[in-house]
């Protein structure tokens, strides 16, 4: 049962210096991440969970502490192993859907009609074979995101990072688009990290969730969802996993919101 | 149609009103349409100054040697400031200062430094054309979003490469608006240097003219100096446009 880790923070801390002091983003964070996962990150707002994704796919160094990746301390992005997928989805406003799906293919020297091959292979199961040839500002924000996934897919790494994915969509979109990422997680067997704010998407899709506490954030506590797919968002042991969660969020939100006012 | 329509509207109210007004002053001081015609056909012709074309030459390749120099000293200094903070906070706001004085006091002593042929004018179109271009390259590098930079390095993008993969396009039409602008600054700086003093070049004829009362032939000259000026231009614009279907 016990998948092998591939992924582990240990003991890091971060602090980043503004015009009005220092600011204490992470403290003694430590958290294990199995081979396999969904694991969800989830905590108030300026909690530290993007900057603890950051750390993982190399874009930020710890101050103390280290992060590791299948033993190895991390120092950089390594796009071999980790692909990550922003909440802005950051296309590339000059190249079409298939364009920017193919970017991390012809940053590694791929052949031309290679990497076209595997960014139009990927752009079938996610709908968006008709819009290849678009440019970002002619797709929706529901399509755009789906294209950053794909060019994140198109790396085909163990791990891939997602912060707040869905943040900017609309509820409904959101759902649609959780239920497009489980099935793909199904099928391609990747270790995903989530960072979201979403309850309703921390449940239904996570094999593990972490809640962090408010600024500077820690990890609180980790719960373990053993739950068949897909969830049924009506099921008991769901609505009362649901219940704790924000149990646990709600009173780090009202922290939150007391120190920043 | 109706924007052509207009266009040759106002283009042939200016020319019936010059004509109307030119009748009552001396022929020396303005010379109507009606006469400046024949005098154009005398300039087309080569009938009016038969060294036209080594004129023009001159002018030509001096825009062309001012403009290549201002092209790769704008990029250099401009991508200088403004990919290294330090230089950037050192040197810009000097730059801005210069930029800020108008160019035309320089010309005197270009002219007492490079002397009165070609060299001083390709030093004021110089001038002139790498203001524009450098002052682009620096809006442009403001313009491109740090969001897709950290999605390039989170890709595995390097310096180098994120500079070409990146950089470049998403400043690419501000960088080619400032190249426009540049080369037409450039022309205008030739052309005032010829002007203000010159043995060659079309600056030099239309000073010619100019200065023996010769005023239809003067404007002929001025006409063709718009004409390729126009001409020019519209290359440039044509190279912009296709920058901003690319980049948008």
């Amino acid at each position: 049962m016990a998948a092998p880790v591939l992924i582990a923070v240990e003991h890091v801390s971060k602090r980043y210096q503004t015009r009005s002091g220092a600011v204490d983003a992470l403290a003694d964070v430590s958290l294990a991440v199995d081979e396999g996962a969904f694991f969800t990150l989830i905590g108030p707002s300026g909690c530290g969970k993007s900057t603890l994704l950051a750390m993982i796919g190399g874009l930020a160094a710890p101050d103390a502490g280290r992060v590791l990746v299948a033993g190895a301390p991390v120092t950089r992005p390594d796009p071999t192993r980790v692909a990550t997928v922003f909440q802005d989805p950051g296309l590339f406003p000059w190249r079409t859907a298939l364009e920017n799906v193919e970017f991390g293919l012809e940053l590694r020297g791929m052949a031309r009609g290679e990497r076209r091959r595997i960014a139009t292979e990927l752009l079938g199961p996610l709908g968006l074979r008709p819009f290849a040839e678009k440019y970002p500002r002619e797709l929706s924000g529901g399509m755009r995101q789906r294209v950053a996934i794909a060019r994140a897919l198109a790396l085909d790494t163990k791990i891939v990072l997602m912060d707040e994915p869905f943040g900017a969509l609309d509820e409904q979109t959101r759902v649609l688009m959780g239920e497009w990422l489980l099935e793909i997680w199904r099928r391609t067997r990747k270790t995903v990290i989530f960072v979201t704010h979403s309850l309703q998407e921390a449940v239904a899709l996570s094999t593990r969730v972490a809640v962090m506490t408010a600024r500077p954030g820690r990890i609180k506590m980790v719960l373990d969802l053993p739950y068949e797919y897909p969830r049924a968002i009506e099921a008991p042991e769901i609505v009362a996993l649901r219940a704790k969660l924000w149990g646990e969020i709600r009173e780090e939100s009202l922290r939150a919101i007391a120190e920043s006012t | 149609m109706t924007i052509a329509l207009a266009r040759a509207a106002i283009v042939a109210a200016l020319v019936i009103g010059w004509e109307i007004a030119a009748r009552f002053v001396s022929p020396l001081l303005a010379a109507p349409p009606s006469v400046v015609l024949p005098a154009l056909a005398g300039v087309l012709t080569l009938e009016a100054f038969p060294d036209l074309p080594r004129h023009l030459l001159v002018t030509a390749r001096e825009i062309a040697i001012a403009y290549a120099l201002a092209v790769s000293a704008g990029l250099t200094s401009g991508f200088a400031l403004g990919l290294y903070r330090t230089l950037g906070r050192a040197y810009g706001p000097i730059l801005a200062a210069l930029y800020a004085v108008p160019a035309v006091v320089w010309y005197p002593s270009l002219m007492l430094f490079f002397g009165l042929d070609s060299a001083s004018k390709i030093a004021f179109g110089f001038l002139l054309g790498f203001f524009p271009i450098t002052l682009a390259v620096l809006a442009g590098i403001r313009q491109v979003s740090g969001h897709l930079l950290t999605v390039a390095r989170a890709f595995g993008a390097g310096p180098l490469t994120t500079f070409v993969k990146v950089m470049i396009p998403a400043m690419l039409f501000t960088l080619a608006g400032g190249l426009r602008t540049g080369l037409a600054l450039t022309v205008v700086g030739v052309i005032v240097g010829e002007i203000l003093g010159s043995r060659a070049g079309i600056g030099s004829l239309i000073n010619h003219a100019y200065g023996l009362f010769r005023t239809a032939d003067y404007i002929a000259l001025v006409i063709v100096t718009l004409l390729l000026v126009v001409a020019s231009d519209a290359v440039a614009s044509l190279v912009e446009h296709r920058a901003r279907r690319w980049s948008e």
